[in-house]
This record gives C-alpha cells, structure tokens and sequence, in this order.
C-alpha cells in the first residue's frame, strides 16, 4: 500500500505489527479462493485413486471443454448478481443466440463471424429487455427474468418450430475439437478471455466501479453522480452477451444449434450458472465480484460432475449432490462471514 | 441527592486488525450525574459504548455494573440489565413504523399474541412529546429526516427506561432548540437517579449539561472520571488534542457586488411543499440556510439535484435555465456537487474501501479512452483532501464501514470537495466531526469560495453558521423568510436568526 503517510501522522493510528501479519494471513486461508484451489486439488487427487484414467488426456481434454461453458455461464450471472438481481434468463437467452447464428448461416447465408456477431448482439439485446423492464417498473429482477425466460423460449420454439441447425460451417466443430498441447481445449481460450475482460472492467476502468458502487449501495450510488438505472442495463446487456458466448461455445462443442441444448426453458444451465458466483464469493446481496472465484467454482462443479459420472453415479444423483453443494456453499460463506465479524476481522 | 457509583470500567483494551483502539481505558458512572466521555475522532469513544453494551468484546479489562462485575455476551444482555444505549450510526428499520422502530426490543414479547397497536402508538407518542417531536408513531421511518430519525433513536432508548445510559453523539444532527428540550430531559432523568454517558463533539454542550468528564486520546484515558468544575474550554480541547485549539475565526471576505450569481432560484415551488423560493449564491460566495429540524432546507437541495420534481419556477445556472434530472446530471453538465447530511444511507458506500469511496465523484472526469482508470490515478486527486481532514486509516483499502464515525463524516465530504464542482450544496457537512477537523474544513470550504465556487450552506450548528457564511438566509416550514448579513457576531446573529424563525410562527 503506498500510503505511508497517514497511519504515521496519527499517533493512534499504530499500525500493530505482529498480530496483523497474523490475520492476513488467516485472512487469505479464509478467501474463497484459497477454499477452491484446495478442493479442486483434494477431489483431483480422489478422483484419481477412485477411477480408471480420470488424469488421462482424453478425460482432461472433455473436462476443459465442459469447464469452459460452464465458466462463461457462470460470470453470464455474476455480472448481475453484483448489482443485487439474478439472471433467470441466461439459458433462454443462450439458446436464443445460438439458434439465431444456426438462422443467419444456414438460411440467410451469412459468413460466420458475422453470424457469430450478430448472435452475441442478440443476447446483449435479450439482456437489454431484461435491465430496462426491471429498472424501469422497480421490479425485482427475479421476476423480470422468470418471465422472459419464457417468453424468450416460446418465441424462439415458434419461429424455429423445435427445429435444429446441423449444417453448420465445419469451423465450428473443428474450433470444439482442437486440442492444445494435446489436452487443452481452445474454448477454455475464449472463457479466459472474458475472465480478463471482466477483471480489467472490475478493477481499471469507471464503469466497472461504478457497477460494484452501484450494486452495494444504490441510494449512495445515485447521490454521488452515478446514473444506477443505466449502469444496471449496462450488467444485464453484459450477462446476455456471455450467456450468448456460453451458447456459442456450446454449438461449437456440439457442431449443431439444438433448441434444447440447455433443456426446457435452458433450465438446465441455472444451477451451474449460480454455483460458480455462489461458490467463488460473489456476493449475493451485491456489491462485490470475485471473477477468479467464480471461474474456479464452475471448474471444481465440473470436476465434480465429470468425476462423479466416471464413478458410474447416475444423472439424478449427480443433480442432487449439486444442489447440496450449492446450499452447503451458501451456509459455509454465512458461517465464515459470522467468524470473521466475530474476530472483527471483516 | 446521594450519588453512588453505577458503573466501572477498568483497563479496557480492544484492537481491530490495524488498530489498537483502546489501550486499557477506565470510566467511572455515578448515579444522578451525566457524564462526559470527549475525544478527537477515532480516540475511541464509540469503541467503549460498545463494549459496555455487548457489542463488542474487550480483549482485556473488567466491567462492574452495580458492584457486579459483568460480560455482555449480546446487546440484548446489557437491555436486560437495564443498560440502554443510543448509537452513533442510526439503527431503526427503515419500513417499520415510528411505535414499531421504539418497542422493537420489547415487541417479540410472546410469539401468537397480536400487537396491541393502539397501545403500541399510544405509548410511543408519549415518548415522542416528551423529546417535543410533533410526528405520527404510524409513520414509517424512512420517511423521517436525519434529524428526526436521531429523536426517534433516542426515543427508543429512553423506552426501556434504563439505569445506565449511553448517549453517542446524540446532538449531533439537532439544532440548538431540539437539543434544549432533549437536554431538559436528560436532566430529570438524572435527578430522578439514572447515570448517563454523553458524548459530544459540542464543547459548549457538553460543559453546559455533564458534571463530570473523562477524555480519551488515542485510545488511552487523558484524563478519567473527574468534575467538569473548575475544567475552562482550552482545558478540555488541550486534554483532548495535547495543544491548544488554533483560532480559525470568522473572516470578512467580500464578493464583489458584480460577480453574476453561479446559481439562481426564481420563484421555485416544489412538489413537497416550497413556495416562492428566490435565492441566488454567486461565484466565491458562501451563503448559509438555517432553520429548525424539519424547515424544508434539505429538501430543497434535493429538489434542486431533479430528486423531487419543481412544480413552478426555475433554476438558473450561470444565468441559464437548467432542467437538473439526476445529481449525475447535476455533476457531470452543470458542474453541481451535493454533500449529503446522511452519510450511513446515501453519502457512503459502507462496504467498499476509503479509496472506493473518496473517488466515486473523480472516476468519470478522470477516465481515459474505453473508461481506463487506475487506483494510482484517483489515488493523486483524493490524497491531498483526506490528508487535509487527517481522515484515521490504516489504509486507504481500509473498508469505511470500519472507521469510526467522524472519519467517515470526513470521507463523504472529501469527495465532494474533490469533484471540483463550481456550485456545492452542502448538507451538515461537520456532523460528527472532532473541533481540531473542522477548523481545517472550514479552512478547506473557505479556500473554494476564495477559488470561484459558489457554496450553499446547509447546517443545524449555529456557530459553524455564524464563522463560514457570507449570507444567511432563514428558512421555515419550506419558505424563505429572510436574510441577514453576517457581521460575524455571535449573539447578535443569533438572535437576529430566531428572531426570523419565530416572527413567521407567530404570523
Ligand atoms: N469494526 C472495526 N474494525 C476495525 N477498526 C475499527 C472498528 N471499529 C472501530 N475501529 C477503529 O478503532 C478506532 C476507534 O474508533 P471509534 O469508533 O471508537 O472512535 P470514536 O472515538 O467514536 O470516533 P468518532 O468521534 O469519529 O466517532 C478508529 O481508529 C477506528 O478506525
Ligand atoms: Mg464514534
């Protein structure tokens, strides 16, 4: 800290040496992150006693492709969790973008990095309807996008009667199967990629910290010359676009553009899409992101997953074990919180 | 009337991480006596009340309640022992009633029971007459004024009618009329055989109702649980500070009559309830606006910052018409700054850093191409002015929420004197602010006038009034009722000041 001059100004202000080593120290064993990497690291080492080839190139290889839907997905809903709100939408909304890059390139015969454009524009649009309903009637965003959820389905059912996109330019699956080195899979590329971009939002530029003042602190946010209704359009625009990602990436995974690709209503992606934040520290009343956290929580809910599958345990198992994890996360941060108010430590 | 000792607190000691905040620490209550606890912000008075009233725990030292000694686990403990308490920072529900906010620790008396709200109410508005507050107990706190919400604060400690209680700066936001008659209270009280603690940035205030003191400086006792009598006022700031107070007094400063006003109300009404407003600040000018909790001053400011609609006539910038929608608007295309008296609900962002919160007005102006900002950046533009308030941090990522109260008064007015806006309202800007800091915002509030920028003073502290403004216009129940020029004199302004006030309640 560059700021040498003030505690010693303040004769008061001693800085207690020892003791405060002490708790950051504490303090870093007690971050999320910290929790995560040591996890991720724990169940790896399980995993690889308890199954046959869980370390092997083929499963790595599938482990990142997943990990790194997942990871997109997840910062699709921390992006608006910071500003206190959810994102119900994020499947619907990726689903949408999806089939509407299938649409432009096989119908209407668009190259495909325009298609590709187009798609994410479409999701921050999605996201746009999202941020300016709710801004605008007060409402609670949990609301809000339960009911696009739906209706962004259903439109998307109707105009594209349940009907896949399978001609797809052979980029696509060619891009979803490349290998780096042999096990690393390029779309972990394009999520670390958002990670950094979020990051740097977050902590070098004005609109990030306006969205982090903005979600901690409305009223606070707004008498001191921030504009809160835009800047949370701003936090859902962003969620559509990576939730558009998330699809994209998905597609290329796939090599086709299949409504149901994120089941009914794209239910299917909300679980994962709130462990990642949840699990990684972002606050859920808002206020705070942790970017790193959340793309090591949908990792470890990856590993989990993948592990679990390869210990031959059923689907259904596997989603209620998820569901555990997301509940004993959220009481595990109530818990550290409490520890650390004791210690008067946060 | 016997006095005997209520309570004893002895070698208290409690550190934060960064900060040692009390160093073995001793007090003394006796019963029928209001005692004084004084020091500069950060000294740690606020620290002590809350370990007396089981906020906090201390890391060492014993407290002794009645000859008892005693360890709060939880506030509820302390109620339970009849040790009542009322905090710096407001603590009420914000949707909750008035008589529900008062009764809150006596309401979950039995789980099925019903509450008696005519009972409830009836008892709250008895509460609410004695502190002379003239509101409904069904009205919801939210929407009371800061100075109210304090009232209704206190109000509900004096509820629980505690042997022992604990008064964090409880005038803080008052004007002087609201605290006479919270003082007249405070009193009988005493006389009736309660101890209470007081604690005050108001010298004046203090000297008038303790009869005895105990300072704290840095966290250790300057000098503990003795008579108020025989103590001057550069006695107790020398205790408090280690020198004497510098005399930063009033100053004539002139504005030339050409100098086009920088702001211009003409004929404003407002939707809350202003009619004919006409006032004007110019460039370099310092024009004050007094009147008692609840006159409309800071709904004004409001209505001017495009938070409550106009519903007749305009506000002139620069001899321009403005339409202000959003203080966004208010900073960013007319250069305004508003300096909010509530710092706990909208002035701060408790849960982010000093940095965090000093910088937020500078972030805009300062970012580069794609919105590009560095700590490094806002850092340079917000030093100067928190080292100028010797703002009590042990870091600049240090979370505000931490700070003790006067500090974080001080970060919610330094960012608004960073903006480096052309026209400032400023709202209680000294609210809990310690003698020795608000010398040096004063000096800070003078120094922009002197630079250009036209500065309208909102505050409930007479003197504060009397040593910063050029002007003084008086507000009452949302209407102008006339201006004075300072001369700087004390008694004569105010006295000229009430006399305004009372010659429209008597009209
Ligand atoms: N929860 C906390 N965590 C860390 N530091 C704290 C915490 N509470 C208080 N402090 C620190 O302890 C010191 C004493 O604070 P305290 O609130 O008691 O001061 P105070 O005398 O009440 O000041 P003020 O006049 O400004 O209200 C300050 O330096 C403050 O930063
Ligand atoms: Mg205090």
């Amino acid at each position: 800290m560059s700021y040498p001059d003030l505690p010693a100004k303040g004769p008061s202000g001693d800085i207690v040496g020892k003791p405060r080593r002490n708790t950051a120290a504490t303090r870093f064993y007690l971050t999320n992150e910290f929790g995560l990497i040591a996890l991720i690291v724990l169940f790896a080492l399980a995993f690889q006693f308890a199954t046959d080839g869980f370390f092997s190139p083929f499963n790595l290889f599938s482990l990142g492709r997943i990990a790194a839907v997942n990871i997109m997905i997840g910062l699709a809903m921390m992006v608006v969790v910071i500003t206190g709100g959810l994102n119900l939408a994020v499947g619907a909304i990726g689903v949408c973008a999806a089939m509407t890059c299938g649409y432009l390139i096989e119908v209407v015969g668009l190259p495909w990095p325009i298609a590709i454009l187009s798609a994410v524009a479409l999701g921050a649009m999605l996201g746009f309807i999202n941020g300016w309903t709710s801004v605008r009637t007060g409402l609670h965003s949990f609301i809000i996008t339960l009911a696009t959820m739906s209706i962004f389905f259903g439109v998307m059912i109707f105009l594209t009667r349940a009907e896949s996109y399978r001609a797809l330019p052979p980029v696509f699956a060619a891009f979803g199967r490349m290998k780096l080195l042999g096990i690393f899979s390029p779309l972990l590329l394009v999520s670390l990629m958002a990670a950094l971009f979020l990051g740097y939002l977050y902590n070098l530029t004005a609109v990030g910290r306006e969205m982090l003042a903005a979600g901690a602190k409305p009223e606070a946010a707004e008498m001191s010359g921030i504009n809160v209704g835009r800047i949370f359009i701003y936090c859902h625009m962003l969620s559509g676009a990576l939730a558009a990602c998330a699809a994209l990436m998905l597609v290329a995974r796939n090599g086709a553009a299949i409504p149901s690709m994120a089941g009914q209503l794209g239910q299917d992606w909300l679980l994962i899409a709130f462990l990642g934040p949840v699990l990684g520290g972002t606050l859920l009343t808002g206020g705070k992101a942790s970017v790193l956290g959340t793309c090591l929580g949908a990792f470890l809910v990856t590993m989990l997953t993948s592990g679990l599958l390869l210990l031959q345990l059923g689907d259904f198992w596997i989603q209620s074990f998820l569901g555990l994890l997301l509940l004993a996360a959220v009481l595990m941060d109530k818990t550290r919180r409490t520890f650390l108010a004791r210690r008067n430590m946060a | 009337m016997a006095s005997e000792i209520a309570f004893q607190a002895t070698g208290i000691e409690k550190s934060f991480p960064g900060v040692k905040a009390l160093k073995g620490v001793s007090l003394t209550l006796k019963t029928h006596s209001i005692h004084a606890l004084l020091g500069e912000n950060g000294a740690g008075k606020s620290t002590l009340i809350k370990i007396i009233t089981g906020v906090h725990h201390p890391d060492a030292g014993r407290l002794i309640l009645e000859g008892q000694e005693v360890h709060f686990a939880s506030p509820r403990e302390a109620i339970a022992h009849r040790v009542g308490v009322v905090h710096q920072e407001r603590n009420l529900i914000p949707r909750f009633s008035v008589a529900e906010n008062i009764h809150l620790e006596q309401l979950g008396a039995s789980l099925l029971k019903p509450v008696d709200y005519a009972n409830l109410n009836k008892q709250a508005a008895r509460w609410l007459e004695a502190l002379g507050l003239d509101i409904d107990p069904r009205t919801p706190v939210s929407r009371l004024s800061v100075a109210k919400m304090q009232l209704v604060e206190i109000a509900k400690a004096l509820s629980l009618r505690s042997r022992v209680l604990l008064l964090d700066e409880p005038t803080a936001s008052l004007t002087p009329s609201e605290t006479d008659l919270l003082f007249s209270f405070l009193r009988k009280l005493r006389d009736s055989g309660a101890s209470l603690l007081f604690v005050s940035h108001k010298l004046e205030e203090a000297q008038e109702l303790c009869d005895s003191v105990t300072v704290l400086r840095d966290g250790s006792n300057a000098c503990e649980s003795r008579p108020m009598e025989g103590l001057g006022r550069q006695d107790i700031v020398r205790l408090m500070i280690g020198r004497a107070e510098g005399d930063g007094g009033w100053r004539k400063r002139d504005t030339p009559p050409g100098v086009p006003p920088a702001i211009e109300l003409k004929n404003v009404e407002t939707s809350l309830g202003h009619a004919n407003v006409n006032l004007h600040v110019r460039k370099g000018e310092i024009v004050g606006l007094y009147g008692l909790v609840g006159a409309g001053r800071t709904e004004l400011a409001k209505c001017i910052l495009g938070q409550f609609p106009l519903t007749a006539g305009t506000v002139e910038i620069d001899g321009k018409p403005a339409k202000i929608r959003s203080v966004g608007e208010a900073l960013h295309i007319h250069r305004v700054g508003y300096v909010s008296e509530d710092r706990k609900g909208e002035g701060l962002v408790l849960m982010h850093s000093v940095l965090g919160n000093a910088g937020i007005t500078v972030w805009r102006p300062l970012s580069a191409l794609l919105g590009f900002l560095t700590d490094r950046l806002v850092r340079h533009k917000v030093t100067p002015y928190i080292e100028k308030l010797e703002v009590k941090t042990p870091s600049l990522a240090q979370t505000v929420a931490n700070l003790s109260g006067g500090n974080q008064q001080k970060i919610s007015v330094a960012k608004w004197l960073a903006a480096g806006v052309k026209i400032l309202l400023v709202d209680e800007p000294s609210v809990g602010i310690d003698i020795k800091t608000k010398a040096y915002l004063h000096d800070l509030l003078r120094e922009l006038a002197d630079n250009g920028t036209a500065i309208l003073l909102i505050t409930s502290d007479m003197p504060e009034m009397i040593l910063l403004a050029d002007r003084i216009l008086v507000m009452n129940d949302y209407r102008l009722q006339g201006q004075l020029i300072n001369d700087g004199s004390y008694a004569g302004m105010s006295e000229g000041i009430m006399n305004l006030i009372h010659r429209s309640e008597a009209a």
